[in-house]
């Protein structure tokens, strides 16, 4: 195990960590040219033409009220659905299962149109609920089957248990699903918030505008040829699924029977 | 078993009612593909399969797809194996799902600023004296083989891959590779009695997500692809936001084609997943 | 049973389909009232701009310079949203079909095959130039560079908010001297291999490039910007172009076997040092880049012989917009001399002005004869002498596919 965990250090730095690295300090420097003898040249614009956008405070806001709404709406899909999947067997599930997946499998183009004719048939184009609703499809389907795995694993010996001691559906989900699911809720609140963190096209027209996401503001430098702003772009754009991750992992430490950190 | 009567059923009404999202899209795209003026046609699918343009790039999407998927899940799956573990204390899987914290192109963008002709390596190399000018760095983005896109992939799908392995490896019992260890089985059969059942359809449901997003993205082949052989998702790009409108049915039917293409090989993987596990459970009952 | 109770509400929400309600007032009854009059009717409302947002010194511009002045002079508030036009269109062509008529977009930035697409499929609301009063005052309204657009009839449907001209940048400390013409550049290429190449046909620079190499190769260039598209009528000039650009692939950067798929992507070659040249639809656009190192400070702009390519840009109004005399309001700012010298000075946007200096008064017109426009750029004499109008949007098409069969496949 410690030759492995030597291994794993150094090839996750090399391969996970470095390229991290390099682009904060592209983020901090100018364009580099190495090959000429020119060193770095540190310089902090990048970040002051980021700070004097004005819409990057609000964006900020707005991309992380959407992601929270939409891992909420995914928790609690994901869950119900999942458990279905796992317990439940009847004819016709690969079929279910199939159906299920496919809003991930199919191209966001070819059903982008469709989306927006549906929101605005039902009233929700260019509201924040709209949005939310539509980083459902991207994101739903993992949450599901994460869910569905995790309860797969969970088995259902412990989930007759309770109910043969005669505990109630949602006392059973809290007390001893979720502690026992917390890699799939970490994994689900991972991936939910950097996927609907990084949808461009489907926030650009839903949210017509009104909405004003972080990538909305940030995709566009997609086409300057400055690394730094593009870096520095990077770097903010990272910290917000970090911070939301933290967040959800002080939450999970609420649950029942968890071991504290300080109390190990 | 008659499912429906059970309470369970209702576990499904909202991803029922979520479903509807999508499938109403995907409707709206077919017709687009199917209709000129209001009239039914299959026009598009003939043009669109009678064009070399689009059978050429439709190999290279499914050649580069496969490849980056296989590779991105032998990878993940012999790092979560070796390691998972340590996965479960809180800074090494935060390394590992760093690349996940950014969207595609920016990694696209970072495989670039490393590895391209003038990238951060090239440049490195030349300034220790080991190349004498740019042009001794092999070609590895904007290849004609897809190499670029196959390394962004790969890069920044193993830790996609880990995080999907992650929670069912957490979850199998100790005991299993006691009891494989205690009857003398080596480290391979560990895998294959004890790893292989547990990790299997989450694999090929892995292995779907993978493919299918590779081979239908759009920003990592338009940043690190060439000229030609060009993706088919590139391709569509360009039919439906290019100059003329004309050839937007197009577009609509290449990315139907895609979602065919993908719906039913997720269909088959899970035809035949459920037979290993009724073949299974029978094996159990006798 | 409960859930098909579910289901029916939500197919009878989809069927209602909520295209009901007041529809806003046409763009002509609006334009047919006094200026005070639309000007007073758009205090205190909102007009949100769309536009593509990939430069931060457009985008300052906008925020920093634009909003304030009309909120302050007008009490409008000027609402930026930055979306690629292509996505703007789409958003349009949707909410048509699905029969909203309460958009969110009140101006949009357009022109070439864009403007020709949302004409075509009626996405624009209407004519309203001739109300503008600085257009009317301070422009010269005949000029055909306002009447059409890349051959389409503007009708009065966008105002000239910007003119651009097509030129090369070339690192002065590595080129002495630079071609002249398109046979030099040839000839220059074959001297210096690897140190040249253009961005693909897919892309709008590239493709701009490919069509100065046709207008190259005609008799003279107006045989193709004064033509509509005829493919018969061309194809000898057609056949000289891709005799051209097949001789020079091999001397190209990474012998041709890759075109750059993006502007972007010429730049960082560029920027690194790995070409020695680079080109754009902008003849101010290397001021900024120098400015913030990204391209080498002896970095210089040339045109060569027949010319090079200039062409126009518009704000147009959306057939939904809620709010036309804001739009109004707004757009006749963003025409007004003030807003269009302080476009052209290079600390912002450094982008020249379509605005007839001569019908400027005294002071202003020194003004803009005062701005220094920076080492990069070329003199006004120079670009206006080399000038040519673009051709017809369908070339743009054309080229695109002839050039992948031609030259790539080839």
């Amino acid at each position: 195990m410690i030759r492995n965990k030597r291994l794993f250090y150094v090839l996750a730095t090399l391969l996970f960590l470095l390229p991290t690295l390099i682009l904060l300090l592209q983020s901090l420097s100018e364009t580099w040219r190495f090959q000429t003898g020119e060193g770095l040249r540190f310089q902090l614009d990048s970040y002051s033409v980021l700070l004097s956008d004005p819409k990057l405070w609000s964006a900020t806001g707005w991309s992380i009220g959407i992601g929270a709404g939409v891992l909420f709406i995914n928790l609690v899909i994901g869950i119900m659905t999942g458990k279905a999947l796992a317990t439940l067997s009847f004819k016709g599930k690969p079929f279910v299962e199939a159906i299920i997946l496919a809003p991930i499998l199919i191209p966001v183009l070819a059903i982008a149109m469709g989306l927006h004719l549906f929101m605005i048939r039902i009233g929700l184009a260019d509201t924040v609920l709209g949005v939310i609703i539509i980083h459902l499809v991207p994101t739903v389907p993992y949450s599901i089957k994460i869910f569905q795995n995790a309860y797969r694993q969970l088995g259902s010996p412990m989930l007759e248990q309770p109910l043969i001691l005669g505990s109630n559906p949602l006392h059973q989900l809290f007390t001893i699903e979720l502690p026992l699911m917390k890699p799939a809720i970490r994994s689900v609140t991972f991936l939910t918030i950097v996927i609907s963190l990084s949808q461009y096209a489907i926030t650009a027209i839903i949210g017509g505008g009104r909405i004003i996401t972080l990538p909305m503001v940030f995709f566009p430098f997609l086409d300057t040829a400055n690394s730094s702003i593009m870096a520095a772009f990077s770097i903010w754009f990272s910290m917000i699924p970090l911070a939301l991750y933290v967040l959800v992992e002080i939450l999970l430490l609420l649950l029942p029977y968890t071991i504290m950190p300080w109390r190990k | 078993m008659k499912w429906y009567k059970t309470k369970a059923f209702y576990l499904f009404i909202p991803s029922f009612l979520f479903l509807l999202i999508p499938m109403y899209g995907l409707v709206q795209a077919f017709i687009q593909s199917l209709s000129t003026d209001g009239a039914l046609t299959f026009e598009f699918y003939q043009r669109l399969f009678e064009s070399d343009r689009f059978l050429a790039s439709l190999g290279f999407s499914l050649q580069t797809a496969f490849t980056s998927s296989l590779l991105s899940l032998v990878i993940g799956v012999l790092l979560t194996r070796s390691c998972y573990q340590l996965l479960e204390s809180y800074a090494p899987r935060l390394i590992v799902w760093l690349p996940m914290l950014f969207p595609h192109f920016v990694w696209g963008y970072m495989v670039i600023l490393l590895l391209s002709e003038s990238g951060v390596l090239s440049q490195l190399l030349q300034v220790t004296g080991v190349l004498s000018d740019s042009g001794g760095l092999p070609t590895l983005t904007r290849d004609a083989s897809g190499l670029g896109i196959i390394i962004t992939y790969v890069w920044k799908e193993v830790p996609f891959v880990i995080l999907m392995l992650l929670p069912v490896y957490a979850s199998i019992k100790p005991e299993y590779y006691d009891l494989v260890k205690n009857l003398g089985g080596n480290s391979f059969r560990q895998f294959t009695s004890v790893e292989w059942p547990h990790i299997l359809p989450v694999m090929i449901e892995t292995f779907l997500i993978i493919f299918s997003f590779t081979l239908s993205a759009y920003e990592v082949p338009a940043l690190l692809g060439t000229t030609f052989p060009e993706m088919v998702s590139v391709l569509s790009y360009d039919w439906f936001y290019g100059s003329s409108w004309d050839d937007r049915p197009l577009a609509f039917a290449a990315m139907i084609s895609i979602s065919l293409i993908i719906l039913v090989l997720t269909l088959l993987s899970y035809l035949l997943l459920s037979k290993r596990q009724w073949k299974a459970m029978r094996g159990r009952l006798k | 049973m409960r859930t098909h109770g579910l289901i029916g509400l939500l197919i009878i929400l989809l069927l209602s389909a909520c295209s009901g309600g007041e529809s806003t007032p046409g763009l002509s009854e609006v334009t047919s009232k006094e200026w005070t009059d639309i000007e007073a009717s758009a205090e205190d409302t909102t007009v949100r701009l769309f536009m593509w947002g990939g430069d931060e010194g457009i985008n300052q511009y906008i925020d920093d310079w634009v909003s304030p002045r009309l909120a302050e002079n007008h009490n409008v508030t000027l609402e930026r949203v930055p979306m690629n036009t292509g996505e703007i269109l789409q958003k349009l062509q949707t909410e048509k079909q699905a029969g909203k008529t309460e958009g969110t977009i009140d101006i949009v930035w357009i022109n070439a095959e864009n403007f020709k697409n949302a004409k075509e499929n009626e996405l624009l609301a209407g004519s309203f130039v001739d109300s503008l009063p600085n257009f009317n005052d301070y422009y010269q309204t005949d000029d055909p560079a306002f009447q059409t657009d890349f051959g389409t009839d503007v009708d009065g449907m966008e105002a000239p908010w910007g003119k651009v001209q097509f030129v090369f940048h070339y690192d002065a400390a590595k080129v002495d001297n630079p071609p002249s013409s398109f046979e030099e550049l040839k000839a220059w290429t074959a001297e210096n291999p690897g140190k040249f190449t253009y961005p693909n046909a897919d892309d709008f620079t590239g493709n701009a490039f490919l069509r100065h190499i046709l207008y190259a190769q005609a008799e003279s260039p107006s045989a193709i910007y004064d033509q509509p598209l005829d493919e018969e009528a061309i194809s000898e000039t057609a056949d000289d172009t891709w005799k051209y650009l097949n001789e020079m692939e091999p001397s190209l950067w990474r012998s041709g076997d890759h075109y750059p798929n993006t502007l972007t992507e010429l730049d960082r070659l560029y920027s690194q040092g790995e070409v020695w040249m680079t080109m754009g639809y902008n003849e101010a656009r290397a001021e900024s880049l120098i400015d913030e190192g990204v391209f080498p400070e002896t970095t210089r702009s040339f045109v060569m012989d027949p010319g090079s390519i200039g062409n126009t840009h518009f704000l147009s109004i959306p057939f939904n917009s809620t709010n036309q005399a804001g739009a109004l309001t707004a757009i006749n700012f963003m025409l007004s001399p003030e807003a269009q010298l302080a476009k052209l000075k290079p600390n912002y946007w450094g982008e020249n002005t379509p605005i007839s200096i001569e019908k400027l008064p005294e002071d202003m017109k020194e003004k803009f004869q005062s701005v220094e426009r920076g080492e990069s750029v070329l003199s006004q004499q120079e670009l206006e002498e080399s000038f040519l109008p673009e051709s017809e949007a369908a070339y743009v098409d054309w080229m695109k596919e002839q050039w992948f069969n031609e030259v790539v496949q080839n």
